[in-house]
This record gives structure tokens, sequence and C-alpha cells, in this order.
């Protein structure tokens, strides 16, 4: 699963014309297909609404004259109308909870999975297996229901909790362990370690790679959530930004510059990570369809 | 088999006293946690829908005893036209994006795929969208739709040198799906194209070195390594694509609520909008329940491909 990002650097490719042509081109194209999110850049930065769709059919739209932050000073409230502050705020804490919990509870599960000694432990993995299949769009009526009458709606503990356990990451967990070499595990037996010791100070140092797939995926999944989010909360308490955006096309003329200027808000986040991890952030996405 | 019947069997040792009370508890203890968040949160709303698609549940308690109806909704529901339209639509939604978006993300996966100095760079710009919310994703296309002077437009006008007129992307019947196929599918190609690179990655360089060899040119090579090689990846890429497609829910609520005239309405959508405008949770959980089913029939057809071409 990682041998297609983390691959030992190969020697250069020998530089020639027919390469430069060949990287040139193909720099061009990747230009061409991102340059939609150039341009959402750029008109977050542009004061005037009407400008920015003017700009729109033209090259104007990946050139700002006056560079103004004014939008992101409109966004940014931490309270009243456009507390996109907040927002961001209520987003983070809820993807922080969500995947620091989710490592936890998964990893475990995942460990016990595959070295634990409790019966019924294969079944109990392809219950898990199975569960797998259901969508999340398919039970998202009756979750409702469960969660108002636990007295939980709109808040930040109905937007955590039912995404903590995942059968995906449990079952990611106990394949990665389940690879470990048994000698590992018989070493710190031997030395009287607990399980739960053996769990934590021998098994999860070791398991970068699934710790680092699991957040990933679990991050943007949780960054991206968008129905079950716009069913649970109705005040400004919990909502997370990818509603309040939304809010953005109830109206009758769309403040553009705004709508622009809270995307780059919902997407630095997310961006910072993605340059700083990008090779992990694709073995990920690569490791999640190991499974058929 | 007979003379292993005749040695009394000898009773398995209880797990308690093979490891003792305390690694017991520690193992109960920490596989806990995900056991009961899977069955509350998970499970039990799993089960629930099956029960609560034959009650006419209301979202908000009424004083009125909740009924069982038995099969009614699922009757109501398979004789609403808007849910047959719904279902049409996401068909046609996967007929249309599976081409656009597979085919896109085969070929960038074909052209990165290349021995090219800043590999790396280039896969991490065409990966770029793939991370993006679709929220956000939204915002922008929806700006790049704009009727009648977007940039979209611009540009097909001025292709056609003016024959062709501007066109009212999201609020025209007929062009409404198409630029919903065209904004999916520039959101999620990436990640169909990193399964393709890791596929062709996945194919042993002996083989080329053997059938360029054998006298094969760069397309012989293509047809008879590359695309047989890569039969797994395929079945694997058009599932996974396909069930993506039936859940088309986001991107319809921001930009089009299902119009105009119900040509972008989708099954999730539907539901929605039962369940959470209308209130009727009953109603919507057979939804839930029909879409279910959609996705384990599409679930197994894949096992029995993937079982086929010896995965």
């Amino acid at each position: 699963m990682s041998d297609l990002a983390l691959s030992p650097k190969k020697p250069p490719v020998p530089m020639n014309g027919y390469r430069i042509v060949q990287s040139i081109s193909v720099f061009v194209i990747a230009l061409v297909v991102i340059s939609p999110l150039f341009m959402l850049f750029i008109a977050s930065l542009k004061d005037d609404r009407f400008q920015i769709l003017a700009d729109m059919g033209s090259f104007r739209a990946f050139w700002v004259d006056s560079p103004t932050f004014n939008n992101f000073r409109e966004v940014g409230n931490f309270a009243g109308e456009l507390a996109f502050g907040r927002y961001l705020g209520n987003s983070l804490l809820i993807l922080g909870s969500t995947v620091s919990l989710g490592l936890v509870v998964n990893s475990m599960a995942g460990f016990i999975l595959a070295w634990g000694s409790l019966p019924g432990r294969a079944l109990i993995l392809s219950v898990i297996i199975a569960l797998y299949v259901i969508p999340q769009e398919s039970i998202i009526m009756p979750l409702l229901i469960i969660v108002s009458r636990a007295g939980l709606s709109d808040t930040f503990t109905a937007q955590i909790l039912p995404f903590v356990a995942s059968p995906l990451y449990t079952f990611l967990f106990y394949q990665f362990f389940a690879q470990l070499p048994k000698e590992l595990y018989e070493a710190a037996s031997i030395d009287g370690a607990s399980i739960f010791r053996t769990w934590w100070s021998i098994f999860i140092p070791l398991s970068l790679p699934a710790l680092a797939t699991v957040s990933i995926l679990m991050g943007i999944e949780t960054w991206n959530q968008y129905l079950w989010p716009i069913l649970i909360t109705q005040t400004d308490y919990a909502r997370p930004i990818s509603v309040a955006i939304a809010t953005f096309f109830g109206q009758d003329s769309i403040f553009w510059d705004r709508a622009m200027a809270a995307s780059v808000l919902m997407m630095i986040p997310i961006l910072v990570f993605y340059l700083a991890f990008q090779r992990w952030f694709i073995s990920s996405f690569v490791g999640s369809a190991v499974k058929g | 088999m007979s003379v292993l019947t005749i040695v009394p069997k000898r009773r398995r040792r209880s797990i308690i006293a093979r490891v003792g009370w305390p690694r017991f508890l520690q193992e109960i203890g920490m596989l806990a946690p995900a056991i009961v968040l899977m069955t509350i949160f998970l499970i039990t709303p799993f089960l629930l829908s099956f029960w609560t698609a034959m009650t006419n549940q209301p979202l908000v308690p009424r004083p009125t005893p909740v009924r069982f109806v038995g099969f009614n909704n699922f009757l109501r529901i398979l004789n609403d036209d808007l849910f047959w339209t719904s279902l049409w639509n996401v068909t046609r939604f996967t007929f249309w994006v599976l081409p656009v978006q597979c085919g896109f993300a085969f070929v960038t996966a074909l052209i990165l795929n290349q021995k090219m100095p800043f590999r790396n760079l280039f896969r991490g710009m065409f990966f770029l969208p793939a991370i993006t919310s679709m929220v956000v994703v939204c915002v922008i296309w929806g700006t790049l739709f704009q009727y009648p002077t977007g940039p979209l437009n611009h540009i097909v006008v001025s292709l056609s040198g003016g024959h062709i007129q501007p066109i009212d992307w999201l609020g025209d019947p007929n062009w409404a799906m198409v630029s919903i196929v065209l904004l999916s599918a520039w959101q999620a190609y990436g990640f169909q194209m990193i399964i393709y690179l890791a596929g062709m990655q996945g194919i042993p360089d002996e083989l080329y070195d053997a059938a360029r060899i054998d006298g094969a040119g760069p397309w012989g090579r293509f047809w008879h390594v590359t695309m047989p090689g890569l039969r797994p990846t395929h079945v694997f890429v058009l599932v996974i694509t396909t069930i993506q497609a039936f859940k088309l829910y986001t991107q319809i609520a921001i930009l089009t609520q299902g119009g105009p005239n119900s040509s972008t309405e989708t099954v999730v959508h539907y539901m929605v909008r039962a369940g959470f405008e209308e209130q009727k949770l009953g109603y919507a959980s057979a939804v839930s329940v029909i879409l279910f089913l959609i996705v384990l029939v599409i679930a197994l057809v894949q096992r029995r491909l993937m079982r086929r071409f010896d995965v």
C-alpha cells in the first residue's frame, strides 16, 4: 500500500529535449486542470463581487490589481451574521476530536482482533467487514431519531461520537497489526507486559504508516461532512464551516466575494496538511482501496 | 477418523483459565469502545431502518402513537413518479460520470506513469481537486457556470465562433445534469487516478521487457501488457465510482435542489426531502432501505467480478 508513494528515491531521469517538452506540456495540462482553484484564491482577494463575475470570463480571473483582505475581514467574525471564524473553529474542534478518538478506539479494537485471545474474534472481524457495505446515507434517518431522542441535537457530541468507531479503520488497523512479526508480541509477553502496554509501547510506535493513513482518510471524511451536520445543527453553536458556506446559495443574489473568502478559509487547513504530507495523503488513498 | 472418535475430547480450557482475569478484562476493555459505538451508531440504526420503514414515524414526536403500516411506504414509493425520476437520474448520472471521470483518471495516470522529471510534483497537482471539499467545489463551479457570461460560456461561445448560444448550465433541464457530471468528475477523478497509477506500477517491468523483445511497439505493449494487467483495477474503479454515483447528494442540495423540473433529483436528495423537510421519517427510512439494497447488489456484483478475475 505504500510502495507507490514511499518508494526509495530512484536515480533522476536524465534531461534531454524530449523530456523537457514532455514535462512542460504535462505541467501546462496540470495547471489548466487546477486553474479553478487559482481562480478561487485570486477572487477571494477582490473586493467587488460584481467585478469578480465580470473578470471571470477573461484572464483577469487570474490577476488582481489591488489585493485586499476585506472579504476575510467581513466573514472572519466569531459571532453575528458571518461568523466564519467560529464555524472554522467548530470544524477544527470536530475534526480534532473525531480523529484523535478514532485513532485510539479503532487501533485498540484492531489490535485485539489481531493479537488478543478473546473467543469469537474471527466472527467479530467478519461482522465488521460486512458492516462496511452499509452506506452512511442509508442509516442517516434512523440515526437522526436515535441522536435527537438522546437529546444530542445541535451538539458537538452528535457530530463526533457517531463517527469515531468505523469498520473500515478498525479493519485497516487490524490488517496492519496482523502483518507485524509474531516475535514482537511474544517478546513483550515474556517480559511481562500487559496487553494494553504491548499495544501502547510496542505496536503503536511501529504503526506510523497506519496512523497516518487513518488520520488522513478520517480527517478528509470529517472535514467534508455535509448531510449529517445539516440535519443535526440548527444554530451557530456547533455548525461546521461546510454547512455555513452552503447557506450562501440560499440567497437571491449570491455574495461571491464572501463565499470565495469563506471557501479559502475552509481550504487552508487541509491544504497546509496536504503540502506538508503529500506523499502520505496519496498513499492513504491507495491504502483505503486495498480491500475490495 | 474412527480412531480419533474413541479418544475422549479434552475440554478446551476457558479463556480466563488460560490468560487470567486481568488480561481478559483488559482485552474486553480495549475492544468494547469500538463494539459499543458501532452497535449504537451503525448496527442499531441499520436494523431500526427496516422497522421504521414499516411505520408512519414522524420526525417530531406526535401525541398520536406511531402506527405499523406494513409495506405501505414501499408501495407508495414505487407508485411515486418522482422516485422513479430520481432513480433514473442517478442511473443517467452514473452512465455519464463513469466514462468522463474514469476516462480522465485513466489518461492522467497513463501520462504520470511515464518516466519524467518532477513527476511527484505533477501527481500532487493533479490530485489537488480530490482533497477539495464538495462545498468549495460548488462555490468555484457555481461561478464557472454563470449564465450568460461565465467563463465556461465564454469558452463555448468563442470556440464555436459565436455559433453556440450561451448555455444556462444549471438552469436548463437538458444541461443541469451534464453540469453536475462535469463538476463531480473534476472533483473526484484524482482518487481513480491514484488507483490506476498503483495498478500500473504493480505490473512487473519484466513483462514490458519481454514484450519489447518480442517486437511489440508502444501501442502493442499498451494493449497486450498494460490493459490485461489492469483488469482488476478497472473492475474496482468502476464499482467504487458506481456506488459513489448512486449516493449523489451534496452538489445537488447546494446547486440545484433537484431542479429544474426534477431533472437533477436524486435518490438521497429525495430521501432527505421526505424525512427532513416533509418530516416523514418512516417513508424516508423506506427509501434508505431501497438505497441500501441497491448498494448491496452493486457490491455483490463486484465481489463476483473480482473472483472471476481471480483477485
